[in-house]
């Protein structure tokens, strides 16, 4: 099923045939995973938080069980415990340490944490997700690969959060775009 | 992690200064409450109570006990709690910590103080009493495990059956009646942060608040108090959280079934 | 093994068992996934009146650091029961001697098919806890534990199920409940993975025949064909139904 090493442990292969690992829907020769951990790859943008300030760098939070080291030599500001940041996974050893880049500190908000493979349907088409709900909202959505979603900006946060868990829960599903949009609509505050 | 605690706590009180909560509660609202009485089988009483996405069980076993010597014709009572490896990536395996130790005896405190159960009632015969045990399973943790341990207690005392007993020996599967319970005694629980307070903190409003007040009351007293956590309370809050509890206690006892 | 031999009762009569069961036949069995809100994955199932709940956390950092291993994710779990979960006296609290046991067998029963490669230096803990026991507790737990790894999306090789056989009044019979348990002349639970037909938990008390465990082997393996439609069910009804908030709901 896999050519590349995408996300990898995804399927298994035993005498010559191919299992699928996860739970997944398989269609059109291509299986997508509707769970599992977030396994880091270079080029990731991610969403993190973090979480120690040391000698040449920072520790991340980047919600898995890996450390991630991002030099001060990267970035040109400073950083403080707990900023949320954007940056993207430079490089990732064997076992698994992740050294971050290209790092941006977030504006003040907060933190939604969801099963990273629903981040893709999050995000949705060119973005049409996170678009409609800041028009719904007021709130900026910078949703990360790892699965780290920071919600921004003066507008109903609350809604903002309520309808990712909404996409995170539905996610699989057909015709989620319009039940989330109708969803804000209903909900907005006048 | 301690300093990123810090952090929740400057979040959290520049939203409570402007009278919001992160869910978007009000100060004095619960969470979505569910009760599920006498669920098991096994025991003589069980419960699941869910606060928000805190889930606790209690289970009521009764066996026959030594009394205690001081107390030779007085039944005993019992109240543990396992705060469960499953319920949060905060807990861990091993030995009770001294949350669990905290939150079996608050929960404890409130039903005993209320005398709400006849310990006199479980007289056997000589060096023979019933003891009954209540075990605290916290199954998921979300915040204020206390009321919502406390409400699962509650609501398996009133589902409680008292066994039959003959010869000095419980006759399991057989039963006599209902266990009597004189009275319902609720919890309330509030978070504090500088100078305000809110009731039912969820686990995120619990890693960055001072501390917690927890307000044992049956309809007119109070009955078990607990303060916990570094920070301060005023006698004024005090009485304010006090009213407050014995208002909201009436909501409580209403959704526990007799 | 085996109560006192004066109280003995039948356990089969005309082909029937105690609860009316034929000696091929399983006890019900209902389970539910997704029903708590921290851990990763959660499966909570009914089997016949076992009540019992799993939980998932991880891939985790494994702590302490002398457990890790830089080559893959290491298993662990826990077995434990409730101290209200037997139907005779009050029990304690934590995992005794039993439960340690179990836990032991069934981490590595979960070893061999969860693929721990792709997560170094972490760990995967299964934690299952007894909230009602009446016999077969430890093959209860294998299922759903292995729903709720799935749930969580831990890669693993086959989706596994565990079965016990007895024998009861000379015959062979699968799922023993708990008179059974006490009163059989045997007791053999085993774990499969019913793609490859491997077995993964593998343990046994008492007295058979070479014949016996071929005949315990076959009934085991049909068991847990059915028992696999059973998981199946469950994980899919999570996206069929998707839900927010998880509950557990008894009853």
């Amino acid at each position: 099923m896999a050519d590349k090493p995408e996300r990898i442990s995804y399927a298994y292969v035993e005498n010559g045939k191919t299992y699928s690992t996860v739970v997944g829907l398989f269609s059109e020769g291509k299986l997508v995973p509707l769970e599992g951990p977030y396994e880091p790859l270079p080029d990731d943008l991610i969403v993190g938080i973090i979480s120690e300030v040391r000698f040449s760098g920072y520790s991340v939070d980047t919600n898995s069980p890996y450390v991630g080291f991002l030099s001060s030599r990267e970035i040109r500001e400073r950083f403080n415990m707990g900023d949320a940041i954007f940056a993207r996974i430079v490089k990732v050893d064997e076992v698994k340490n992740m050294d971050i880049g290209d790092a941006k500190k977030l504006p003040e908000g907060r933190l939604v944490r969801v099963s990273s493979v629903k981040i893709p349907r999050i995000i949705g088409k060119k973005n049409s997700m996170v678009d409609m709900i800041r028009a719904n909202t007021g709130c900026e959505v910078i949703a990360g690969r790892n699965g780290y979603v920071w919600i921004t900006g003066k507008g109903d946060s609350n809604l903002a959060e309520r309808a990712i868990r909404m996409i995170e829960a539905q996610a699989h599903t057909h015709g989620l775009t319009d039940r989330v949009a109708e969803f804000l609509k209903s909900h907005k505050k006048a | 992690m301690e300093s990123l605690n810090e952090i929740k706590r400057d979040t959290l009180g520049a939203l409570l200064e402007q009278g919001k909560r992160p869910d978007g509660r009000g100060m004095h609202d619960y969470r979505k409450i569910n009760l599920q009485p006498g669920i098991l089988q096994n025991p003589e009483g069980s419960a699941i109570a869910s606060i928000g996405k805190s889930q606790v069980m209690a289970g009521i076993k009764f066996d026959v006990a030594k009394p205690f010597p001081d107390r030779p014709t007085e039944g005993v009572l019992s109240t543990s709690a396992d705060l469960l490896p499953l319920a949060s990536h905060l807990f861990e395996t091993g030995p009770p910590s001294d949350e669990s130790i905290e939150l079996a005896r608050v929960v404890d405190r409130g039903i005993r103080s209320a005398n709400i159960i006849d310990l006199n009632s479980f007289y056997i015969e000589e060096e023979k009493v019933l003891a009954l045990y209540i075990d605290l399973f916290i199954l998921d943790h979300d915040g204020n495990l206390i009321d919502t341990a406390a409400l699962a207690a509650m609501s398996a005392l009133l589902s409680a059956r008292m066994p039959k007993v003959e010869n000095g020996k419980i006759i399991r599967g057989e039963f006599t009646g209902k266990l009597p319970v004189k009275e319902k005694v609720v919890t309330c629980t509030f978070g504090k942060l500088g100078s305000k307070s809110f009731l039912d903190p969820s686990l995120d409003e619990e890693k960055g608040m001072d501390c917690r007040l927890t307000l044992a009351t049956t309809p007119k007293h109070l009955c078990a108090a607990q303060k916990g956590g570094w920070g301060t309370v005023t006698e004024k809050d005090l009485m304010e959280l006090l009213d407050i509890s014995l208002d909201k206690g009436n909501e409580l006892r209403s959704l526990l079934r007799d | 093994m085996g109560g006192n031999s004066a109280e003995k009762p039948a356990l089969l009569v005309n082909g029937k068992r105690v609860d009316g069961r034929g000696v091929e036949d399983l006890r019900s069995v209902k389970i539910v996934a997704r029903v708590l809100n921290d851990a990763e994955g959660s499966a909570y199932i009914e089997w016949g009146k076992n009540k019992i709940l799993a939980g998932i956390y991880g891939p985790r950092e494994c702590i302490p650091r002398h457990d890790q291993s830089l080559y893959r994710a290491v298993v662990k779990c826990r077995y434990n029961m409730a101290p209200f979960s037997g139907a005779e006296e009050h029990g304690r609290s934590g995992p005794n001697r039993r439960s340690k046991e179990l836990s032991k067998v069934i981490k590595e029963a979960f070893e061999n098919v969860i693929i721990s490669e792709n997560f170094p230096k972490t760990e995967i803990s299964i934690f299952v806890e007894v909230l009602q026991s009446d016999g077969g507790t430890r093959c209860a737990a294998v299922t759903a534990a292995a729903v709720a790894l799935a749930d969580a999306g831990i890669p693993m090789k086959d989706l596994i199920s565990a079965v016990a056989v007895c024998k009861i009044d000379g015959q062979i019979a699968v799922d023993p409940g708990k008179e059974e348990d006490n009163f059989g002349e045997s007791d053999m639970p085993i774990a499969f993975s019913p793609r490859t037909g491997e077995i993964l938990l593998f343990q046994m008390d008492g007295n058979l025949t070479r014949s016996e465990v071929a005949r315990g082997l076959e009934l085991a393996k049909n068991a847990v064909s059915k028992i696999r439609a059973v998981q199946v069910e469950a994980i899919k009804k999570v996206y069929d139904e998707p839900k927010e908030d998880r509950f557990l709901l008894i009853g």
